[in-house]
């Protein structure tokens, strides 16, 4: 990355370089302390000032002269460890060095990504968790499969759609209790349209209407403004409540929906319209797995899709804390609808491993979420 | 044959996994085996509820209930996970929190190409193979020519051959051999040196790049395979340890001991406001500890037609939300002598949570 131009500026041009440069192994390092019995924190070690230091940022080209000034004008860094120094210069590599790297969208970099930023967008659904969502859900190229998500920014999406794959068969109903589905994650990597398109992202109130009374038909218009007014529900939403409420807010209603003209109903059938008519015929062949991941508590979720799964096939249900799922977990006891079920919680560490610094990682996120798996019987 | 694919009815040939009691057992659907003599007898599985005929399976549904002689259990189909917990063990093999992040770590999506050393049990394969296919591969390599025949023969017998070579090969000393140079998405290592595969598996690696991943009990092992990866020019390098705990749900009933009543002298108050009323109200559970968590009931949650008979007469007083100490006391000793079951009256939630 190299500024443009101006002083402080924050917009930088890219241009391609064929290897970075390693700050270690550029300046070298020559003598160093045994330990810091002899180095204090007073603020006075760096002997230049802060807008010095800019000004050289600016001027120098290479970042190794802008480190290399900045330890001759220290007075503590040749008393350091090897070590001490060699953290140092890792960090001012970071600070000086500009490069980027641009990397194909992954679901184990989406993943980390989005958890980094702010883990409770994800429902703190952190990457062992998600990584035994895949597994145990037994998701393959083949099968269809069903989610409910209610608020992971699409991530379980991206993760069970990568897993089985761009030429499967399969498709994979999304089902979401808000007006619009959740995509970031989903979009970020990059499927292709094809593999984009076996994610049938539906209202779950929609699509189990559509399901149980069939009334999302080309010609009835009212039954389409049933599902816009099913659309506004929320998310803390009971799925049996009565779910016939007053149309809502005519402003919050797109406009090309509010025509309730009957042909022009007909002409502009929305999106989402074929995809409930899509996914309850999913659901009516039943599905090969079946992933809840709530922020309402799950059993009626639960309880409501367990139908539509087959006979033998796995279910997982992830929550953030353990209670719901242990209350859960002794409904579904009680019922012989289900087998082998197992309440999991993860332990996950990173390790920081160099030559005689060896360590577990100093930051370490406690909270993995909790997963309730098991089997549907007949 | 139902490794392959999702299946609903049950055909011979077929591995199916019986699920009897917490635990899991896998069966292959022969309706016929030999037996010592080298004759075909009918093949018979012995459970601790009883005999299962195998021949009886055949046709049924996955998920259906099965008849053994002393009781009854449920057949469920073969998934890698569940073949992790019930294959034949050869050697050490890897668990599903493992392999999940391993799947995860190496970018696997179906198509992929991936390079496995050493098969051992072939617990990762399994799960490999279904990540990768249909038309991905996955090259899985042992030293142990007898281990490197079974795998093979297994896969075979699963109907899993179309996506995967299993060969027996040390692949520390020969590498993964000329027809793999430049074909791997990822190169999966768990050998005792592994340091000393990363050469090979650079050689393996396509040219645009790949995923690296070795499994290694010992931190010293995977410190020098660090050291070697970075010499090899990888990037991005880290290291992990997961782990999964289960929690164990289980309802128990526990006393509850009121001491308020000493605050006064015997006689001047006749009742004592229980704290939690017994049946009028909902419950509470108690907060529980992570590794075995118990909901813990605070009521007597004895089912009333089973506890009769051994419940002391004492107990057999009305219950309502007062309650006088002595009650109390006895009712939590009748409470001792109920078998603690899981189909007690189910305890509401307490909504602490913030939904």
């Amino acid at each position: 990355m190299i500024s443009r131009g101006k002083k402080r500026s924050k917009e930088f041009d890219l241009e391609l370089t064929a290897e970075a440069v390693n700050l270690i192994e550029e300046i070298g390092l020559k003598v160093s302390g045994a330990d810091n019995r002899n180095i204090y924190d007073d603020g006075r070690s760096q002997k230049l000032s802060a807008s010095e230091i800019s000004d050289l940022t600016y001027d120098s080209t290479k970042a190794s002269d802008i480190v290399e000034t900045l330890i001759t004008n220290s007075n503590t860094f040749h008393n350091k460890t090897e070590f001490s120094q060699e953290k140092y210069l890792k960090k001012k590599e970071k600070k000086y060095f500009e490069y980027i790297q641009i990397l194909r969208p992954n679901l184990r970099i989406i993943t980390e990504i989005l958890y980094r930023l702010d883990s409770s967008k994800v429902q703190g659904i952190r990457i062992d968790t998600l990584s035994q969502i895949i597994t145990l859900s037994n998701i393959s190229n083949e099968g269809n499969h069903l989610l409910y998500d209610s608020g992971s920014n699409g991530l379980l999406a991206a993760a069970l759609l990568s897993a089985m794959g761009s030429e499967a068969k399969g498709k994979l109903v999304h089902m979401h209790p808000g007006n619009m589905s959740q995509k970031q994650a989903l979009l970020a990597m990059n499927f292709d349209s094809e593999q984009f398109n076996k994610c049938l992202s539906v209202n779950v109130y929609s699509a189990l209407r559509q399901v149980y009374q069939g009334c999302d038909t080309h010609t009835q218009k009212e039954t389409v403004l049933e599902s816009e007014c099913n659309l506004k529900r929320k998310a803390t939403d009971e799925i049996e409540h009565e779910i016939k409420i007053p149309k809502l807010d005519d402003s919050q209603i797109p406009i090309k929906d509010h025509d309730t003209d009957e042909s022009n109903v007909a002409k502009k059938k929305p999106k989402w319209h074929f995809d409930n008519i899509a996914a309850s015929e999913v659901l009516k062949n039943k599905v090969d797995s079946l992933v809840i991941a709530s922020k309402e508590d799950p059993q009626n979720i639960f309880l409501e899709l367990l139908p539509f799964v087959k006979p033998g096939r796995q279910f997982v249900i992830y929550y953030t804390v353990a209670e719901p799922l242990q209350n859960l977990y002794m409904i579904l006891k009680s019922t012989s609808n289900v087998a082998a079920l197992r309440l999991t919680c993860n332990w996950m560490r990173n390790y920081q491993i160099l030559p005689e610094r060896t360590h577990p990682e100093v930051m370490m996120n406690g909270s993995s979420g909790f997963l309730l798996t098991g089997y549907v019987l007949k | 044959m139902s490794f392959r694919n999702y299946k609903e009815k049950i055909d011979e040939g077929d591995t199916v996994i019986l699920y009897l009691c917490n635990n899991f057992f896998a069966i292959e659907v022969k309706p016929e085996i030999k037996n010592k003599k080298g004759e075909l007898i009918e093949n018979v599985y012995q459970t601790t509820f009883g005999a299962l005929k195998v021949r009886n399976l055949i046709g049924s549904n996955y998920g259906s209930k099965v008849e053994l002689s002393k009781g009854w259990g449920h057949i469920l189909q073969p998934t890698p996970e569940l073949w992790s917990l019930t294959l034949p063990h050869r050697t050490q093999i890897i668990y599903t929190p493992d392999i999940s992040m391993i799947l995860l770590q190496l970018d696997l999506v179906p198509g992929c190409v991936v390079v496995e050393a050493g098969t051992g049990s072939g617990s990762l394969t399994h799960a490999l193979i279904r990540r990768v296919r249909p038309h991905g591969h996955v090259y899985t390599f042992d030293f142990h020519d007898h281990r490197a025949k079974v795998a093979q023969e297994e896969f075979q017998e699963h109907g899993l051959a179309d996506f995967v070579t299993a060969r027996h090969r040390d692949v520390l000393a020969e590498g993964f051999g000329d027809d793999l140079k430049e074909k791997a998405d990822a190169v999966f290592l768990d050998l005792p040196k592994p340091w000393t595969g990363v050469p090979h598996a650079v050689a393996a690696i396509k040219n645009d790049g790949g995923r690296f991943c070795s499994f290694s009990p010992c931190i010293e092992q995977v410190q020098r395979t660090c050291l070697t990866l970075e010499q090899q020019g990888f990037q991005d390098i880290s290291t992990m340890e997961v782990l999964q705990s289960e929690i164990k749900v289980s309802r128990k009933t526990v006393p509850v001991r009121d001491l308020s009543f000493l605050k006064h002298k015997k006689g001047t108050v006749q009742l004592v406001q229980v704290p939690r009323p017994t049946q009028s109200g909902p419950p509470i559970d108690l907060a529980a500890d992570t590794l075995t968590q118990v909901s813990y009931d605070a009521t007597v949650a004895c089912d009333e037609d089973r506890s009769e008979a051994n419940k002391p007469i004492i107990d057999r007083i009305p219950r309502a939300n007062i309650l006088n100490v002595a009650t109390r006391i006895s009712a939590c000793m009748a409470a001792d002598d109920v078998p603690k079951r899981m189909d007690l009256t189910p305890i509401e939630a307490p909504n602490t949570l913030a939904l």
